[in-house]
């Protein structure tokens, strides 16, 4: 297997655009997980009253209250010295400038600190709800495409039901049932999303079964899910791989859009959906509020889609005859 | 074949079933009931409207204690006699609710898959035919980013920029007609419609091209190789007859299929973008009715698409038992 | 094949084809018509069984009762009804009718049709539970002429008489025609004496009512009313702009921003009116945190109510301390909203027993955490900014107060069981109300005092203004209970905020009055 992979990574390479949005996905990710040190209304050290503290500010409980940019002593800020939540009536819906770099919203919070934080929700919702609903679409395909016969029909028709449900009516009728929250809004698209990696899982499973060396494992003696998850599902993953990109895409659309219809995460936990719905009010005037966050999701969906795309052209052997 | 073919219209019932027994229940269990909005609206309340008196009275008279298997059992019996209901919110009956959005979810629906495939595939085959070049990769990228754009965000560009008059006034700020509209003639109305559908179609339909011209792509390249295109070749058909005529043909059975699993597609009206241009088509009905849990609406607009989504993935797999004689063999065993 | 000329030209003439159709209108507009904006659809429009204000809203030019409330007094005053006899022990109400009114059908009105209507309120089969329970203390109706009737009530109650007077009345003969009540037609096609009279419901786009020719009293000059159903805001706006709207309710970021033009001052008048509303956050007092009502003044006084309404309701509105419509006379205006002062209510909080006995930043007392949810509904958009500058505001004194934002649906179902910890929400009052239903404490289990408020004395004066036919010891009494609202804190008040109304100057005679504006006294200019 290892050797495949390298020969699939070195393809990968050759496409320079793929590479780019490997990038772009790469970047992401560290500043979701850096957001709290680039974003933050609590400095990186602090020397108040003769002590030093150091390194992160939001550890110490004594401080709990304070406004740090009013106390005195030699402070050193992140870059953006605003937290996500932190707000300013007087600094209501202001355009980009020196103090806040991408503007403020209506409620006096910096656009900025909001956007570096919402990397984590689009982040945190694709990658779990892809990772629920890929196990859930292999171990279902795989008991489908393995077995076949009974278990086929029976898992077959319940694809085709979970697949008839318009997935946003879906959403919308378990978010009420289970109220709405970041952990629910995973739960339910990754319930929602398996039928697609299922289908797959079942047909690959058909193709390989009659393999020879499945055969020759089954002549061996050895158990079912020995052969499932040790033989068979390594052969069929790389098609698994493809649609768990492009599923990371549309997750984090879906999340933006359920975002933007008010169903998303609840306040005051930041979502670029949630931003741009906020944004229609001020329309006419606010542009920084209607274009950074829909250029963000933007850009990262197309980053994700061209990591799909090339991680699909590097895996066909077509391709490269 | 045909012991294939009836095998899966029977079972179609018992998913049926499944389908919107699972709808009624979860609409049954979810808290809330259309009682709920009785009681106030957005964020008010009429002092003194929310009794538990009231709510359990206003519960018996839409039906809603009595146990989920039995209001099932009432609504499945009601709607295989084809009787909808009638709409808790209004009274009106469910048919004429759906009767006034259906057709203009349907004629953008319909609008877009036309367009698309008006311009996917020449682009697909213009780019089978250019493969590899320069214009292939701007077409592919192109399409690909186009792809990528949140359809909300480009709603609310088009609207902030296109419409309206505060930059451009091409395009009207949303719904369906002009108020002028009554006193237009036949043809003007029909424009008057149109005009105001070109925004939500293109919102609708831009996304779709990459997905098409890249099928096109590689189907036509695939067949472009095949063995009986370059007999016609060599027979000395023109380039043109050889596309057209040979290679498009063949992969219009893929192409065909891929329709019919749009078939549910088309009544499925896409909520976002109705709600930012303002259309009232079956995308808002499901979605109101979600939420001010109008039960009679929601059973109804399930049950024809469920209904229709089987019968989609039913036809398109007859389509591909026609075109893969693999398949009918297997089923045969 | 077509030549590429031949192409050339088909395509000119198609382009021709379809910019000749592109003319733009302007619609011919009739100056006697009023465009009036409505922000959603009305379900229907039967005044027995609709809850919408909206309906409610266009059922007033349409359908009348017994009694009306004079627009600047706010008094009752005859309406159908000439004049009224109260028995001596108030429990017996006898209304006159005028004769020689007439349904906009043509058939007359009589105290047939009283008659019916009450008895549709109270059948069972009728899905009108609100106005069920509003009813529940009129025993009978009786008609002693066709042109007199008379209630009785069950017991002595200072709104016995209004109550009486505004029963909804819908026409005998059109609706008693064996059809389900709930479904029948004429929900959409209502049938009444006022000065309009309903003409078409264009299903999503408008309501359309004309002149009563048969109605009784002075014509209005206005012969046409149009609402036009636009959900929208942005797109109303630019309608009223454009001239295709004549009323319009405002929201607040439009009032200040969008509508200062010189081109929009000289054409639109701005109105800004009080109606009975308020605002609040209730606070559960079953919730072992919120008991001690020092708390909860305590964190009333943490909540900055006028920077936020300056900020995020741009000014528009003003602070309440009670239970009452702030121009209500029963509003007791000697009391001072408690100040926004944070140092003393972490004092307070400190004297409850909270302090940060563990060092984590969060006060506890008993080893419990000052931890709670605050519960909003996710269509109010002033709720969910309101609860994150709160979150914010307590989390710098300790308290740490996460937000449930629930749809509607879930968010009344959530109220209704009692399950929050705190919840923002606003009453929609009456002209005339008792605080029976919000504040006794018989309503905490299944009525609407769903904050556990129970106070022995509060009880003692609702029961007794009940019976109190004199206006001003009723006054007395629900001041001195205004007063124990303000001591015990059960909510914490926030605003009344105002109707912000623009309306066309092509019309004269447009007052506003205490009541808000009534189109029928306006004239167009000439």
């Amino acid at each position: 297997m290892k050797g495949y992979w390298s020969i699939v990574w070195k393809r990968f390479k050759q496409n320079k655009l793929a590479v780019v949005g490997l990038c772009i996905v790469i970047f992401l990710f560290m500043i979701a997980i850096c957001a709290p040190l680039i974003a933050n209304n609590k400095p990186y050290i602090l020397i108040y009253k003769n002590k030093l503290y150091f390194p992160i500010l939001f550890e110490y409980n004594e401080f709990s209250g304070f406004d740090f940019k009013k106390i005195e002593g030699f402070k050193i800020f992140p870059p953006i010295p605003y937290s996500y939540s932190e707000y300013d009536l007087n600094a209501v819906v202001l355009p980009p400038s020196a103090k806040h770099i991408l503007g403020t919203d209506e409620q006096g919070r910096d656009l900025a600190a909001r956007m570096l934080y919402g990397t984590r929700v689009s982040i945190f919702v694709g990658f779990v709800a892809v990772f629920i609903y890929v196990t859930i679409g292999i171990i279902i395909g795989a008991l489908a495409g393995f077995y076949g016969g009974w278990v086929d029909i029976i898992i077959s028709r319940i694809i085709e039901i979970v697949m008839c449900f318009p997935t946003f009516f879906l959403i919308l009728t378990i978010l009420a049932l289970w109220g709405q929250s970041l952990l629910n809004v995973m739960i339910v698209i990754g319930i929602t999303g398996w039928t697609g990696i299922a289908r797959i899982v079942r047909g690959e499973f058909f193709k390989l079964r009659e393999q020879d060396f499945v055969m020759a494992s089954k002549a061996l003696g050895a158990r079912d899910y020995w052969i499932i998850f040790k033989h068979i599902l390594p052969n069929a993953m790389a098609p698994v791989m493809v649609s768990a990109t492009f599923g990371i895409a549309s997750t984090i659309l879906i999340e933006s859009s359920l975002s933007f219809l008010g169903f998303g995460v609840q306040p005051p936990t930041p979502s670029w959906g949630d931003i741009l719905s906020q944004s229609r009010d001020f329309i006419d005037f606010a542009w920084w509020l209607t274009l950074i966050p829909g250029f963000a999701i933007f850009i990262t969906i197309t980053s994700y889609n061209l990591v799909g795309e090339g991680l699909q052209d590097a895996l066909d052997p077509k391709q490269y005859r | 074949m045909k012991y294939y073919i009836l095998k899966r219209i029977l079972i179609i019932v018992p998913t049926f079933i499944g389908i919107t027994f699972i709808t009624y229940l979860m609409i049954r269990l979810a808290p809330g009931d259309y009682t709920s909005l009785r009681a106030g609206v957005e964020g008010e309340l009429k002092a003194g409207s929310l009794s538990k008196e009231i709510f359990e009275q206003e519960k018996k008279l839409y039906g809603l204690d009595k146990p989920v298997i039995v209001g099932y059992a009432d609504w499945f019996y009601k709607t295989v006699k084809l009787d909808f209901g009638s709409s808790r919110k209004d009274g009106r009956k469910v048919i004429s609710h759906i009767a006034d959005a259906l057709p203009i979810t349907l004629a953008l629906n319909i609008l877009s898959i036309i367009i698309v495939y008006i311009i996917s595939i020449p682009l697909g085959i213009y780019s089978s035919i250019k493969k590899d070049t320069l214009q292939d990769r701007i077409i592919s990228l192109t399409l690909f980013l186009l792809y990528s754009l949140p359809s909300f965000w480009v709603a609310l560009l088009l609207l902030k920029y296109l419409s309206g008059g505060d930059y451009l006034n091409l395009f009207p700020l949303g719904g369906l007609y002009s108020d002028w509209f009554d006193q237009l003639n036949l043809f003007q109305k029909g424009m008057d419609i149109l005009w105001h559908l070109i925004l939500p179609v293109v919102t609708l339909t831009y996304g779709g091209f990459a997905f098409l011209s890249r099928y096109t792509r590689a189907t036509m390249l695939d067949v472009i190789n095949q063995q009986y295109i370059i007999t016609a070749r060599a027979k000395g058909l023109s380039e043109k007859k050889v596309l057209f005529v040979h290679a498009f043909r063949n992969s219009l059975i893929p192409l065909l299929t891929l329709m019919a699993t749009m078939l549910p597609g088309l009544l499925g009206g896409s909520v976002i973008v109705e709600s930012i241009f303002s259309i009232p088509g079956m995308g808002m009905l499901a979605f109101e009715s979600i939420l001010s849990r109008d039960i009679p609406i929601i059973m109804a607009i399930t049950s024809i698409s469920a209904f229709l989504t089987l019968i989609g993935i039913f036809l398109a797999d007859i389509m591909y038992a026609i075109a893969d004689p693999r398949i009918r063999l297997e089923a045969k065993q | 094949m077509i030549t590429s000329h031949k192409r050339l030209y088909y395509i000119i003439l198609l382009l021709s084809i379809i910019l000749s159709s592109c003319t733009r209108f302007e619609s011919v507009r009739d100056p006697y018509t009023l465009y009036i904006h409505i922000s959603a659809e009305p379900g229907h429009l039967n005044p027995i069984t609709s809850n919408e204000a909206i309906a409610s809203s266009i059922n007033a030019y349409i359908y009348e009762t017994l009694l009306d409330r004079d627009y600047d007094t706010l008094e009752l005053k005859p309406q159908l009804a000439t004049k009224w006899e109260i028995s001596s022990d108030k429990l017996h109400y006898r209304f006159y009718l005028k004769k020689n009114i007439y349904w906009s059908d043509g058939k007359p009105f009589t105290a047939d049709d009283i008659i019916y209507s009450f008895n549709v309120i109270k059948d069972p089969k009728v899905a009108n539970a609100p106005l069920k329970v509003y009813y529940i203390d009129v025993k009978s109706v009786k008609k002693i002429t066709p042109y007199i009737v008379e209630f009785t009530y069950a017991r002595p109650y200072f709104l016995a008489l209004e109550i009486c007077g505004s029963i909804p009345i819908v026409p005998k003969h059109i609706f008693d025609d064996g059809t389900d009540f709930n479904t029948h037609k004429n929900n959409r096609f209502p049938v009444g004496t006022g000065p309009y009279k309903f003409v078409t419901w264009n299903t999503g786009k408008t309501i359309e009512l004309v002149v009563n020719d048969r109605y009784w009293g002075p014509k209005p000059d206005i012969k046409r009313i149009v609402y036009k159903i636009i959900p929208e805001p942005n797109v109303a706006l630019q309608m009223l702009k454009k001239g295709e709207l004549d009323v319009m309710a405002l929201r607040p970021i439009q009032w200040v921003r969008q509508t200062n033009s010189k081109h929009f001052q000289e054409s639109f008048y701005k109105f800004m009116y009080y109606q009975p509303y308020y605002n609040y956050i209730g606070w559960n007092a079953r919730n072992p945190l919120f008991k001690d009502k020092n708390v909860r003044k305590a964190l009333t006084m943490l909540i900055n109510r006028q920077a936020i309404l300056d900020s995020l309701l741009f000014g528009l509105g003003t602070v309440v301390t009670g239970p009452f419509y702030i121009h209500d006379k029963y509003y007791n205006h000697d009391i001072q909203p408690l100040p926004y002062n944070p140092v003393k209510a972490k004092e307070i909080l400190h004297r409850a027993g909270f302090s940060d006995s563990n060092g984590d930043g969060i006060l506890d007392k008993n080893g419990v955490a000052f931890k709670f949810t605050l519960t909003i509904a996710s269509a109010s958009k002033f709720a969910e900014r309101l609860a994150t500058i709160l979150k914010e505001d307590f989390a710098k004194v300790g308290i740490q107060m996460d937000i449930n934002r629930y749809e509607w649906a879930v968010f009344v179902n959530k109220v209704d069981k009692r399950d929050f910890d705190a919840v923002t929400l606003g009453w929609s009052l009456s002209w005339e109300g008792d605080p029976y239903q919000l504040w006794h404490s018989s309503q905490v289990k299944a009525g609407s005092n769903f904050c556990y408020f129970v106070n022995a004395e509060a009880d003692e004066i609702i029961e007794k203004a009940r019976k109190e036919f004199d206006v001003d010891k009723r006054i007395a009494m629900y001041r001195r209970f205004h007063e124990i609202i303000h001591d015990e804190q059960p909510y914490t008040f926030l605003y009344c905020t105002p109707a912000l109304v623009a309306v066309s100057k092509r019309f004269d005679n447009v007052i506003v009055h205490k009541r808000g504006l009534n189109y029928t006294e306006w004239k167009v200019k000439q």
